[in-house]
């Protein structure tokens, strides 16, 4: 049975659409990543699916009913969002605690070891409004994970952290995930850094999912191909081309299809290269314009592959 | 470590082979469960099945319900005949034929890889 | 109703906001009101009147709005239905309110004791509400605590709902129902009458009032809040 279904999920503010007709299916024990770029409509989806924000049409259906004022759904999701707000003179400790008394699963253990981990300040006398951005990501990190709630959200989970930190996160998330399989869903508008996190992606572009697939089907489905210009164009005739770059008699071309059989043969005899894209490519060159900047700068990716 | 050259599942399996072809996985040994590699390599648990997946179809691993995944008997050799036909593909077709368009012959091509071993002579094959 | 006890357990998590501030405010403002009596001399022995007692209850509205405005959005974070928050926190701040009743009451014993804290001053046992029995003091100064919380509660998920704009506009109107409640008084030359009214109000009635009002925000603020968002 799938952990949320929505049908025709919409959200109207005014005279703007932040979610338009959205339609998921998310199925249990998998790590999912909801991509897309700033204000898509990612917090707003994660809202309405904990029912802390409301649709203004359209179903959602969590643990196969509506999570609205139902406490037995509610119980079993954990969504902190990344604007969190605590009670005034909340301490680290204080909101731990009050943690433990609403999810059932919780680990204080975990949540005391990742304390560590993150090297936050003295949790018993260090205040969360006197915390730092990253600080306060991280509380709401541990949150998340030492929940162990059977579907959990992190809504960019990331800000503020270092690249230390980061990395940590994405370790803990996948060691907790391993012992204990639950359905995450990770926002994020960084696909590179979580790309290799995630099973299956949604990405969400002003309100619309535009794509929503397993990762290796995503990445699977287009290929990039490097080599002397009139040898790439020969190859890529008569296949459908997402992107051309040139450098002098060099050419690199994407590839919207999949390999054929017998390309890779092929290619090998006429000394070209083969190479997967890049989930942050392809997500880039699919769904959005080209120039836009989409999380870290796509025109740095582009440099690279010039230079190859 | 994990890069974008190839599918992440076939990374996976690549170096679970390199593993058998060293004698880091002896034959009959356990190797580390999916989890454990998708930890240690950064990547989802189940992309990290997907290449312990592949091995398994390839008969060069085996699973023993409830204990794990062990290294088949006769693993190795697999390995070593494709590791290779690989090379054979890989390093020496591109070399002979770059060696033709050089105007090296095939006489000459051997006086150089001779060359070559000599100018390695004293450093121990790893 | 397991996890109503919680959300009142969560707003307890931080002793020092819910216990230890009233606790402060309520020793400070008595302890400033006898300063100032003590100091002004009191030659003819008359009872002197000091309202230091409702610093207290104004503390009240204060959290009324801080436990709408910061401890809803954690609540919702800690995936709390808005029912169980609603009916833990308005459990919680009943029973404090109770609390400083039965405080007040208590405070009102010792001062008619010891001859207004040896100054002749009163500030729990106030002329006309000590007249009345125990239950129906210990009841006014509930149902004016409780009041003010709901106050505070209500305009706070106000906000937590339509934001500034349902904020500025039902002040607004709380404004002109006053102003318009002191308009038609004055027209219909009613002010003798209200006046009278007020004067044969018992402590128990004026109770009795207090609560009505107090029911209504409830009901108002839980209305409100099935919407509101985080």
């Amino acid at each position: 049975m799938n952990v949320i279904e929505t049908r025709g999920l919409t959200r109207r503010y005014k005279d703007q659409l932040a979610l338009d007709d959205v339609n998921l299916d998310i199925a249990p024990n998998r790590i999912y990543g909801l991509l897309g770029r700033n204000g898509a409509g990612k917090t707003t989806l994660m809202s309405i699916l904990t029912a802390q924000g409301f649709a203004s049409s359209g179903e959602v259906r969590v643990f196969g009913g509506n999570p609205f004022e139902n406490e037995q759904i509610l119980s079993r999701l954990c969504f902190v969002r990344e604007s969190q707000k605590y009670p005034d003179d909340f301490t680290i400790r204080n909101a731990l605690d009050a943690a433990s008394l609403f999810f059932p699963n919780w680990d204080a253990p975990l949540a005391d070891r990742l304390l560590e981990d993150f090297q936050l300040p003295n949790p018993k006398k260090h205040r969360i409004k006197k915390l730092s951005r990253g600080q306060l990501s991280a509380v709401g990190v541990i949150i998340g994970l030492a929940s162990r709630a059977e579907l959990t959200f992190f809504d960019e989970p990331y800000l503020g952290l270092d690249a230390v930190a980061r990395q940590l996160f994405y370790d803990r998330l996948l060691t907790d995930f391993a012992d204990h399989p639950r359905t995450i869903i990770l926002s994020s508008h960084l696909i590179d850094e979580v790309a290799n996190l995630l099973e299956h992606v949604i990405v969400i572009d002003r309100g619309r999912i535009v794509m929503d697939d397993e990762v290796e089907a995503i990445t699977g489905s287009a290929f990039a191909v490097a080599g002397k210009s009139t040898v790439v164009e020969e190859f890529v005739a008569g296949r459908p081309v997402l992107r051309r770059e040139g450098l002098g008699a060099l050419a690199s071309v994407t590839v919207d299809a999949p390999l054929q059989a017998g390309d890779r043969e092929r290619a090998e005899s006429l000394g070209l290269e083969l190479a997967p894209v890049s989930l942050q490519q392809l997500i880039i060159r699919r769904t959005l314009k080209a120039n836009e900047r989409f999380g870290s700068p796509a025109a740095a990716d582009t440099n690279v592959e010039v230079a190859r | 470590m994990i890069d974008d050259s190839k599918p992440i599942f076939q990374q996976i399996a690549e170096r679970i082979e390199g593993d058998i072809l060293d004698g880091v996985l002896p034959e009959e040994g356990q190797v580390p469960s999916t989890n454990e590699f998708a930890a240690f390599y950064r990547i989802n648990p189940a992309t990290a099945a997907k290449g312990v997946n592949l091995l398994v179809e390839k008969g060069l691993l085996y699973k023993r319900r409830g204990i794990g995944m062990f290294v088949a008997p006769g693993a190795r050799e697999t390995v070593l005949a494709k590791r290779q036909d690989q090379f054979y593909r890989q390093y020496v077709q591109p070399l002979h034929s770059e060696a033709r368009k050089l105007g090296i012959g095939v006489e000459e091509l051997t006086a150089l890889i001779h060359r070559s071993a000599a100018e390695h002579e004293g450093t121990p094959a790893p | 109703m397991n996890r109503a006890w919680a959300v009142a357990r969560m707003q307890m998590v931080n002793k020092w906001i819910y216990l230890g501030v009233p606790a402060i405010v309520l020793v400070a403002s008595t302890g400033l009101a006898l300063a100032i009596l003590a100091v002004i001399p009191n030659d003819d022995g008359a009872t002197r009147l000091a309202f230091s007692g409702q610093a207290l209850m104004w503390y009240f509205l204060a959290i009324g709005v801080q436990s709408m405005m910061l401890a809803f959005p954690f609540s919702q974070a800690m995936s709390v239905s808005r029912r169980s928050f609603y009916l833990g926190t308005l459990g919680l701040y009943t029973a404090l309110s109770m609390a400083v009743g039965v405080i007040y009451w208590l405070l009102g014993l010792a001062e008619q004791a010891t001859d207004g804290w040896g100054v002749d001053g009163h500030i729990f046992a106030l002329p006309w509400i000590a007249e009345s029995p125990w239950f129906a003091q210990i009841l006014l100064y509930f149902a004016l605590t409780i009041l003010l919380f709901m106050f505070g509660f209500w305009f706070a998920t106000v906000y937590q709902r339509w934001r500034v704009l349902g904020l500025v506009a039902s002040l607004t109107a709380f404004g002109l129902l006053i102003l318009g409640g002191v308009a038609v008084a004055t027209w219909t030359d009613s002010w003798p009458a209200v006046g009278a009214w007020f004067v044969q109000l018992t402590p128990l009635a004026l109770t009795g009032w207090l609560l009505l009002a107090g029911v209504v925000l409830a009901a108002g603020s839980y209305g409100t809040l099935r919407r509101a968002t985080p």
